[in-house]
């Protein structure tokens, strides 16, 4: 009997690890999608509104995914210190902040790294510009997140529950 | 050490030290190195200083009361061109960034005219490669030259003109042209006229006026986000950053002043609308350039307004005893000075 609910825990664990890793999969192509939405609310305030970037960023967390909010946030705060630096290196801390609790890989970093560098330094033209590109970016990215998605997720899932029904025939 | 001010100063209060005012609203505008640099100068240097010139690949330069100065890498005043701290590019494309906080795309249209005002009514001037589409400015592209100009308020500036403006008997204000050669204070004494004009004067018995302001180039009142910076009195409409015959007759139409106040004319079309003025009885108080009555009669515009026998009043401005001395003042029918 105790043998018998040994084997069922064993089996659970094994299979919410699998869960768990095929949830990182899950989870990657819907940060990146709202990540994208985000700066879509960007470029709307930038470009419609002209508003100033501290203001911009605080309404964009304000309306966007509520996971998302705290990136754009903590760049307005950084901005309204006044504490000399750019809304680039603002936008950097701000990602480095984000960046592990979330299921984002590097080339992912990378995209959102990239976006900070030419932030609020030229005219509505250049930065739409931009904000489009960074958005085609990741857009892409979450293409192939959601295929690796749908390769990995349910493999990871199997993988777990098989490891732990191979681990219970060993054992008993 | 000038940058601690706060310590000791009544910081925040009116007629606050020039320390204040440079430490609260110039400073963070500008990038931690050279914000480093300047708290390091001796208090008297920090105390004059009246612009911040950063010109890529040029010494760091103050523009003092009397003088200039170049800042050397460790923060003292030196001038030998080769000991003075380098700008470079990154520090004026950090100070670009800092003024628009982070969005230099909210200010396209200042960046066309030239210069953005930051809080406190200071502007920075702006110069570098020039975008023309049009025959017109679109934008300035490579910035290279940034003026950061402390714009002083000197409340009580007009003291001495003020009897002369107004009528003794009939409290009227009169019609008045400020002229003065460039940096002497016409800006400063025509804010206090209007602050004064705009809030009453007890001695004189003066209760006080609407006045109207069109504020061209925002150095009036210094509006930052359309809010007056400096005291421009309590009864004082301005419409910032608009063009001078456009907003004389917004203002006559909209807000009904008894006084209308523009910086500078010069323009055909700045003659029209003061006549606009006129004809509306309204008081016109406005400034040239310029350093005496036969010099600027030569101009067009002022010809006819001469001619027409518009103002009544003619404040002339010079350096003679320091920046911002009346030379004279005339009754502009006559030409005879009424300060003697």
């Amino acid at each position: 009997m105790l043998k018998l609910i040994g084997a069922g825990m064993t089996l659970a664990a094994c299979g919410s690890i699998g869960v768990t890793w095929a949830r990182v999969y899950e989870k990657r192509p819907q940060q990146l999608v709202a990540i994208e939405g985000a700066l879509q609310l960007l470029e709307t305030e930038i470009l419609y509104g002209a508003t100033p970037l501290p203001e911009a960023m605080a309404q964009v967390a304000a309306k966007c995914d509520p996971e998302m909010a705290g990136l754009f946030r903590n760049t307005a705060l950084e901005l309204r210190k006044m504490a000399g630096i750019t809304a680039g290196e603002a936008w950097e801390a701000a990602v480095r902040d984000f960046f592990p609790g979330t299921a984002l890989n590097k080339q992912d970093l990378q995209i959102l790294k990239r976006f900070g560098a030419p932030l609020g330094a030229s005219d509505k033209e250049d930065q739409a510009k931009h904000i489009e590109l960074t958005k085609s970016q990741l857009k892409l990215a979450a293409q192939q997140a959601e295929s690796q998605c749908r390769k990995h997720a349910l493999v990871y899932k199997y993988l777990g529950f098989l490891g732990g029904l191979l681990l219970v025939l060993i054992l008993y | 050490m000038a940058g601690g001010a706060g310590n000791n100063e009544k910081c925040g209060k009116k007629g606050e030290s020039l320390v204040c005012m440079v430490s609260r609203d110039i400073l963070p505008i500008l990038p931690n190195r050279i914000r480093e640099l300047l708290t390091e100068l001796p208090g008297e240097i920090f105390n004059q200083i009246e612009e911040i010139r950063l010109r890529q690949g040029q010494p760091l330069l103050l523009g003092l009361t009397k003088n200039d100065t170049m800042v050397t890498a460790l923060g003292q005043p030196t001038s030998v061109p080769e000991f003075g701290y380098t700008v470079t590019e990154q520090d004026v494309m950090r100070t670009v960034q800092l003024v628009s906080s982070s969005s230099v795309y909210a200010f396209e249209e200042e960046i066309k005219n030239g210069f953005i005002t930051i809080r406190g009514g200071h502007r920075v001037g702006i110069s570098g490669k020039t975008i023309v589409e049009k025959g017109r400015v679109k934008t300035i592209k490579y910035i290279t030259g940034l003026n950061v100009r402390v714009a002083r308020e000197v409340i009580g500036a007009a003291d001495r003109v003020m009897p002369f403006m107004i009528d003794p008997v009939f409290k009227e204000v009169q019609h008045t042209l400020i002229i003065s050669p460039p940096r002497c204070g016409k800006t400063t004494l025509l804010r206090d006229i209007i602050r004064q004009l705009s809030t009453g004067i007890p001695k004189l018995d003066f209760k006080g006026c609407s006045v109207g302001v069109v504020d061209e180039r925002s150095e009036i009142a210094g509006c930052f986000k359309g809010l007056p910076q400096k005291d421009v009195g309590i009864r004082t409409d301005v419409l910032d950053g608009c063009p001078k015959a456009e907003g004389m007759m917004m203002l006559i139409r909209a807000m009904g002043p008894q006084v209308v106040a523009t910086d500078e004319i010069g323009r055909a079309e700045d003659a029209a609308a003061l006549e606009e003025a006129l004809n509306a009885g309204i008081k016109v108080l406005t400034t040239a350039h310029g350093a005496n009555r036969e010099e600027i009669s030569q101009r067009p515009v002022f010809k006819y307004i001469i001619e027409q026998s518009v103002f009544e009043r003619l404040v002339i401005l010079g350096r003679s005893r320091g920046v911002g001395t009346i030379e004279d003042i005339l009754d502009f029918r006559t030409g005879k000075s009424l300060m003697r």
